[in-house]
C-alpha cells in the first residue's frame, strides 16, 4: 500500500506541470430547441492547457459532428464561440459556407480556439458554443443573427452562384481546357495576391508620433453599382489610418439598408493591398446621400525591415443590401478591372472549386459544377 | 471718588493739558486733597529739574544733531548684527543626522526592495499591462505621444494575420486558429471584427473564422 502510494506520487511528480489534461473547461454547447441542426458528437481530443510564464494558455480543439434535422438543404452555418471569463467584450464565430447538406445528412465543424489569460484568474474557463444562424438553399435563414451571419452567408451564396454561373459558361463555351486555364489562373492569382497583417482598434488614440494628415479617397466607380461613392477621407499617420469618413449616394430606385466599402491602401514603396472594409447599416432612400463614419483605427505592422507608410487610398463599393433583403455584388467584369484584380481575393466558391481541381482533377471539377 | 490719573496730574503740573481738560482737572483737584498733594509733588519735582538743568554747563552751539542721530543708528545696527552672530555660536552643533532622516532612509530602502520583489514576481502579462498603464498616464498627464507598435493592452484590439485572428482585451486573448489549409484570406471590418477565410485541407469546406469586439 505504502509502496503504491509512493509510486503514484512519483508518477504524478513526473507528469509535466505545464501540460494538464483539460477536464474542467469542457465547453457548453447550447443549440435552441427548434434548431434545424443537431449535435451528434463532439471530440475535444487534442485540447489542453499549459502555463506560459505568468499566463495560462488554453488550446481548445473541437471536432463537432452536426446533422441537418430540417427538411431544406443547408448552404451555410455560423457557430458563435465565446469565453466571457477571458474576453468579456470579445467573441468569435466559425462560419462554413458553400455547403450542400441535405436533410438528415451530417457534416463536420472544426473549432480551433486559443485562450490566453493570467494565471491568477479563475481556474475554469467556460467556453460557450452556440448557433448564430443557418442559411438554406432557398436563401431563407434561421437563427438569432447576433453576428450578422445572415448577411455574411447570403453574400457568400450570391458570390458562389455568380461564380458557378461563370465557370459553367466557360465550360459551355470553351470546353474543359478553357476551364482548366481559368482554374490555373485562379490558383496563380491567389498565390500572388498581396496580403497583410492588420489590427483594428475601436476608438483608439493615435500611437504613432508621426504627423497626422488628411488623405482623400480615390474611388473605383463600378458601372452597375447602386451606390456611388461621392467623397471620402481618412486621417493618416505613418502606418495608421484612422476615422474614415465617406459620402455615398443611392443611385438606384430601391431603398438600401446595408453597404460595405472596400478600402485599398497603397504605400510609398508601391505596394497595395486590401486593408479592410467600412460597413454601414443605414436607411438610404433612392437618390438620397448619406455620410458614413467609423471611429476606428487601422494599424499595419512593419513589413520586415521596411516600415509601411500609407501614401494613397482607394475605395470601392463591395456589397449592397437592399431593404427587401436582396443583394448587389460586383460582377466578375467589375472585379477584373486592373485596380481591383490585383488585390481582391477569389470568392469562397472559386477557392473551393480551385481546390477540387487541384486535388481531384478536371473531371471532378466538371462533376461538381454540374451538381447545381 | 475717582482720582485723576498720574499722567494727567503730571501734564497739569507741566501746564501741558488742554483748556477743557485742564479746567476739569483743576475742578477735581479743588475738591480732592489726595490729588492736590500729588500735584504739589509733581510741581516740586519740576522745579528741582529746572534748577538742576540751570546748574549744568551749556551744550556746544555747533552740535551736529544729524550726525549724532546717524551714529546712534549705526551703533544700534552693529549691536543687532553682533547679537545675531553670537546667537549662531550659541546653537548646538549637530554631529549626527536626525532620527527623521534615518527613518526616511529605512522606508526608502524597504520600498525599493518591495518594488523589486513585486516586479520580479509579477507575471509578464500583468507587468506589461502595468507598464502600459503607467505609460498611458504619462501620456495623458504630460501630453507626449508615445510610440508603440501595438495599442495599450486595456484597449480592445482585433487583429488578423494569415495564421489566425484574435481579440485582445486587458492582456487576455481569444484567438481562432487556422488549421492546415490551402491559403488564407484575411479581412478586417472597421466595425471591430477580423476574419480569416480558408479552405480546410481535411474537409474541403470553406471556413471563415471571425473575432468581434463589444456590441457585435
Amino acid at each position: 500500500m505504502r509502496t503504491s502510494s509512493v509510486l503514484l506520487a512519483s508518477v504524478l511528480a513526473l507528469l509535466p506541470l505545464n501540460s494538464v489534461v483539460l477536464a474542467a473547461a469542457l465547453p457548453k454547447i447550447d443549440f435552441p430547441a427548434d434548431s434545424p441542426v443537431d449535435l451528434l458528437s463532439a471530440d475535444y481530443g487534442e485540447s489542453n492547457e499549459s502555463a506560459r510564464g505568468g499566463a495560462l494558455l488554453l488550446d481548445f480543439h473541437a471536432a463537432l459532428s452536426l446533422r441537418n434535422a430540417g427538411q431544406r438543404k443547408i448552404r451555410g452555418i455560423t457557430l458563435v464561440v465565446s469565453a466571457q471569463e477571458v474576453t468579456p467584450g470579445g467573441k468569435g464565430s466559425v462560419t462554413i459556407t458553400s455547403l450542400d447538406v441535405g436533410p438528415q445528412e451530417t457534416f463536420p465543424v472544426r473549432i480551433d480556439l486559443r485562450l490566453l489569460r493570467p494565471l491568477q484568474a479563475a481556474s475554469s474557463v467556460p467556453v460557450q458554443i452556440g448557433l448564430d444562424g443557418v442559411l438554406f438553399d432557398d436563401l431563407s435563414f434561421y437563427g438569432p443573427d447576433k453576428l450578422s451571419s445572415r448577411h455574411t452567408m447570403a453574400l457568400a451564396e450570391w458570390e458562389a452562384r455568380r461564380d458557378r454561373r461563370y465557370f459553367k459558361s466557360v465550360l459551355a463555351s470553351g470546353g474543359p481546357e478553357r476551364l482548366r486555364q481559368e482554374m490555373l489562373e485562379s490558383l496563380t492569382h491567389e498565390a500572388d495576391r498581396p496580403s497583410m497583417d492588420v489590427q483594428v482598434v475601436r476608438g483608439g488614440r493615435a500611437t504613432n508620433f508621426e504627423p497626422e494628415k488628411q488623405l482623400q479617397f480615390a474611388f473605383v466607380h463600378l458601372p452597375d453599382s447602386p451606390v456611388e461613392p461621392v467623397d471620402g477621407m481618412a486621417r493618416i499617420a505613418g502606418n495608421e489610418a484612422r476615422a474614415p469618413r465617406l459620402e455615398v449616394k443611392n443611385r438606384s430606385d430601391r431603398a438600401i439598408r446595408y453597404l460595405e466599402v472596400g478600402w485599398i491602401v497603397h504605400d510609398q514603396a508601391g505596394r497595395e493591398f486590401l486593408a479592410g472594409s467600412v460597413p454601414a447599416e443605414l436607411n438610404l432612400a433612392p437618390g438620397q446621400q448619406s455620410r458614413i463614419f467609423e471611429n476606428a483605427t487601422l494599424k499595419f505592422p512593419q513589413l520586415g525591415a521596411q516600415p509601411l507608410a500609407i501614401e494613397s487610398m482607394t475605395g470601392f463599393v463591395s456589397s449592397v443590401e437592399f431593404a427587401d433583403g436582396t443583394l448587389w455584388i460586383p460582377t466578375r467584369g467589375d472585379l477584373g478591372s486592373p485596380q481591383l484584380q490585383r488585390v481582391m481575393a477569389s470568392s469562397d466558391e472559386e477557392q473551393r472549386l480551385a481546390r477540387i481541381y487541384r486535388k481531384k482533377g478536371l473531371a471532378a471539377l466538371v462533376a461538381e459544377l454540374n451538381k447545381f | 471718588m475717582k482720582h485723576l490719573e498720574q499722567s494727567r496730574i503730571a501734564l497739569l503740573a507741566g501746564g501741558e493739558l488742554g483748556r477743557l481738560e485742564g479746567w476739569l482737572a483743576q475742578r477735581h483737584i479743588a475738591r480732592c486733597a489726595e490729588c492736590r498733594a500729588e500735584l504739589a509733588g509733581f510741581c516740586l519735582a519740576a522745579n528741582d529739574l529746572r534748577e538742576l538743568a540751570e546748574a549744568m554747563p551749556e551744550l556746544p552751539n555747533n552740535l551736529n544733531w544729524n550726525r549724532l542721530s546717524e551714529e546712534i543708528n549705526g551703533n544700534i545696527r552693529v549691536g543687532l548684527a553682533a547679537g545675531e552672530a553670537i546667537a549662531l555660536f550659541d546653537k548646538p552643533v549637530r554631529t549626527k543626522p536626525r532620527l527623521g532622516w534615518n527613518a526616511a532612509l529605512v522606508i526608502l530602502g524597504a520600498t525599493l526592495i518591495f518594488g523589486i520583489a513585486f516586479w520580479t514576481s509579477l507575471p509578464p502579462q500583468q507587468a506589461e499591462h502595468l507598464l502600459a498603464s503607467l505609460k498611458r498616464i504619462r501620456t495623458e498627464r504630460i501630453g507626449t505621444v508615445i510610440h508603440s507598435g501595438a495599442a495599450t493592452p486595456d484597449e480592445a484590439v482585433v487583429e488578423a494575420s494569415s495564421s489566425g485572428i484574435q481579440v485582445k482585451e486587458n492582456g487576455r486573448t481569444l484567438s481562432l486558429m487556422q488549421p492546415r489549409s490551402d491559403g488564407a484570406t484575411v479581412s478586417i471590418s472597421m466595425q471591430g471584427s477580423a476574419g480569416v477565410r480558408f479552405v480546410d485541407a481535411d474537409t474541403g469546406q470553406v471556413t471563415t473564422n471571425k473575432v468581434y469586439y463589444a456590441d457585435q
